[in-house]
């Protein structure tokens, strides 16, 4: 789609007379292939009925405590291993998903499926225990061993089981945050383990798979798809990539205290129909770090020959970007994220950000269309010195007629520059604006709380954030 | 919170419903006998993890002291300016993809594809003033075809200037000697020395033309 990436051109001026006075939103170039996150949920929605039928469909009839428990352990199994599914693909970098709903929220998704699974799986082995254990006038402990030794597969799905709730256990707000990015991040693989140990117990003692080859040829086929997208997105297709465009480091500039620019470049990077507003997730091939993949957003529209990321010292990864040098191979996987241009709904745009949130949002400062006064950058900093492309800022502000303003000031009480009361005299007409923001965590619930207050309906604010 | 609330109770409730679907034929021929009350009962573990919204917005240490604005201090600076100034080293790794960069023409009117006509030698563009500072190129052309490219003038008043030069310049004569012309794409970041190199450019290879 060349389309779009002469929107992307680095000479703003070009699309600068475009958009000017014209109805409400200056039309978009739909992106192909963008699965809107309704649609999405939906698909889910639909999925978890028809596994119901599937239950429906292999259960004569219920009757008996032990048989209403072993029932419900049934349900909450396959349930389980139909979330497992989803929470999987949800993070299988399928390119429709990573910009129609977003990574960010594909994320958020991923980690509320990932804890329902996990209490799926719970009850799923309280539940059989105890309906067998009931129906066989056993105590439950009795009922463990017996069905860990006797029944096929049961001893890998017991690891697995333990491996889930492991991992559940990790990802849980207290462990996580004494747990760095990448350890934790590691530890997720185990999920793959856990999933491929659990699978066999399923077709082997599942009471709709035994006597049903088609529902046993739908789970697998569940599964394979889901595998094959993986193996796909995650593994082959970075690889692909990496031979394609063989990118590498070509220049650093220092921006301000710990905050480095990084420019990149490689074979086709045209290729690549990066969008303003996007990230890749960025894998620097020195001998520490070829390991850890980080999403950092481009800082600058990407051109055929360049592309740019700003990086602040945060977390194990970005503090070793020093060791990072000009002609540092990289590969990069993306790009993702749906903090794009396509959001868009109104002609008018207020751009909200704060510290190196700045980098998406100064690329969107640059390429969306608009004519003067239509887009506003409000631009939070802590202190003067760590200002960001504050020229480049004020060069684009100069050339499109964009206003631009730096706030500072302490965060909430009455000197917050980002007070409802503040915005609403400084862009009277908020509310019929599109506003994407892009900031710290804390920042970013306490603006969009401000911004509801201004009037600004949900939908209408696009933010991208990015912790677990 | 709400949600994780939300999320258990519907299970259970479609859990139960389903279950109480299936056990009706027989609740006629043997009354009191299906108890939904144990049925329920152990789902009601299930919320071992916790609160989703919570914990999603639980901000990292790292991204607090961003939020607060304490004053962090990484030595990360000095390294990377080191690193800068040795950018000249990308020139020759750049040309393989410069073959794509002439794909896409900015401006037609700038396009000054070599001829025969033109003369051997050097040429000087004029001096083109940019918002930094003026661009001034140099161009030797022997045989019909750019051979190479220099720039005599760049901005400097700011330090930050040697930095974008250091980084830019290599990709912007590396592109003019692949696109053989002023058609080149600007590098993002440069915009404006950019933009007075092509015009420097242009007027140099228009000298060359006369």
């Amino acid at each position: 789609m060349p389309e779009t990436l002469r929107v992307l051109a680095p000479t703003p001026r070009g699309s600068a007379a475009r958009g000017r006075g014209s109805a409400p939103l200056p039309r978009h170039s739909p992106t192909p292939l963008s699965a809107r996150p309704n649609v999405v949920l939906v698909g889910v929605a639909l999925g978890a009925m028809a596994v119901l039928l599937l239950w429906w469909r292999g259960t004569p009839y219920v009757h008996g405590m032990g048989d209403w428990l072993t029932n419900a352990g049934r349900i909450t199994g396959l349930l389980a291993g139909y979330a497992i599914g989803i929470v999987l693909l949800l993070m299988a970098r399928i390119p429709a998903f990573e910009r129609g709903v977003g990574s960010d929220r594909l994320a958020r998704w991923h980690a509320i499926g990932g804890r329902y699974t996990v209490s799926l799986v719970v009850c799923h082995v309280m539940l059989i225990v105890w309906g067998y254990a009931v129906t066989a006038h056993t105590n439950p402990v009795h009922q463990t061993a017996s069905l860990i030794s006797s029944y096929p597969d049961m001893a890998m799905a017991t690891v697995a089981a333990g491996l889930l709730v492991f991992v559940g256990a990790v990802s849980a707000r207290a462990a996580r945050r004494r747990l760095s990015y990448e350890t934790w991040h590691y530890l997720h693989l185990y999920t793959y383990l856990a999933v491929s140990l659990s699978f066999s117990h399923q077709l082997a003692t599942g009471a709709q798979f035994i006597s049903d080859p088609l529902a046993r040829l739908a789970w697998s086929s569940f599964y394979a798809v889901i595998g094959a997208l993986l193996i796909w997105h995650r593994l082959l297709s970075p690889i692909r990539s990496a031979l394609r465009h063989r990118m590498r480091v070509v220049g650093l500039t220092a921006e301000a205290p710990g905050v480095v620019s990084v420019y990149i470049s490689g074979d086709h990077l045209d290729e690549l129909e990066a969008q303003p507003g996007q990230f890749f997730r960025w894998r620097f091939l020195t001998r520490e770090h070829w390991w850890a993949a980080n999403p950092y957003s481009l800082s600058a529209p990407p051109t055929p020959a360049l592309l740019r990321i700003t990086v602040k010292a945060l977390g194990d990864h970005s503090s070793d970007l020093a060791g990072v040098r000009v002609g540092t191979k990289v590969l990069a996987e993306g790009p993702y994220g749906g903090f794009t241009a396509a959001r868009r709904k109104r002609r008018k745009v207020l751009l909200i950000a704060a510290g190196v949130g700045i980098t998406p949002i100064r690329t969107l400062y640059e390429t969306l269309p608009g004519g003067p006064g239509d887009i506003t950058l409000l631009y939070r900093v802590s202190s003067p010195e760590n200002v960001l492309f504050q020229d480049e800022l004020e060069a684009i502000s100069e050339s499109r007629g964009h206003r631009l303003y730096f706030l500072s000031g302490p965060r909430g009480g009455p000197g917050d520059p980002l007070s409802a009361g503040r915005v609403a005299k400084a862009i009277p007409d908020v509310r019929h604006h599109d506003v994407y923001l892009c900031g710290p965590p804390a920042m970013t619930e306490t603006t969009i709380r401000t911004l509801r207050r201004c009037g600004v309906p949900r939908r209408r604010i696009h933010h991208e954030s990015f912790e677990l | 919170m709400r949600r994780a609330v939300l999320s258990t109770l519907g299970t259970i409730t479609a859990i139960v419903v389903l279950l109480a679907f299936k056990s009706a034929p027989v609740r006629v021929a043997r009354p009191p006998f299906s108890s939904p009350l144990n049925a329920s009962e152990p789902p009601v573990s299930d919320p071992p993890a916790t609160s989703p919204d919570v914990n999603s917005i639980a901000p990292s240490s790292a991204a607090a002291s961003v939020a607060s604005g304490e004053p962090t201090t990484q030595p990360v600076a000095p390294t990377t300016n080191g690193a800068a100034t040795r950018t000249p080293a990308t020139t020759p790794t750049k040309t393989p993809a410069q073959p794509k960069a002439p794909a896409q023409p900015k401006a037609p009117s700038r396009s000054a594809a070599p001829t025969t006509k033109a003369a051997s030698g050097t040429f000087l563009g004029s001096s083109a003033q940019t918002r930094y500072g003026p661009v001034q190129i140099k161009i030797t052309y022997a045989a019909g075809r750019i051979t190479g490219v220099v720039a005599v003038q760049l901005p400097s008043g700011r330090s930050r200037d040697a930095e974008i030069n250091n980084y830019a310049v290599p990709i912007l004569e590396s592109e003019t000697l692949a696109a053989q012309s002023a058609n080149i794409n600007s590098v993002s970041g440069a915009t404006y020395t950019s933009d007075g190199y092509v015009r420097s450019l242009q007027s140099a290879l228009d000298a060359a033309h006369r």
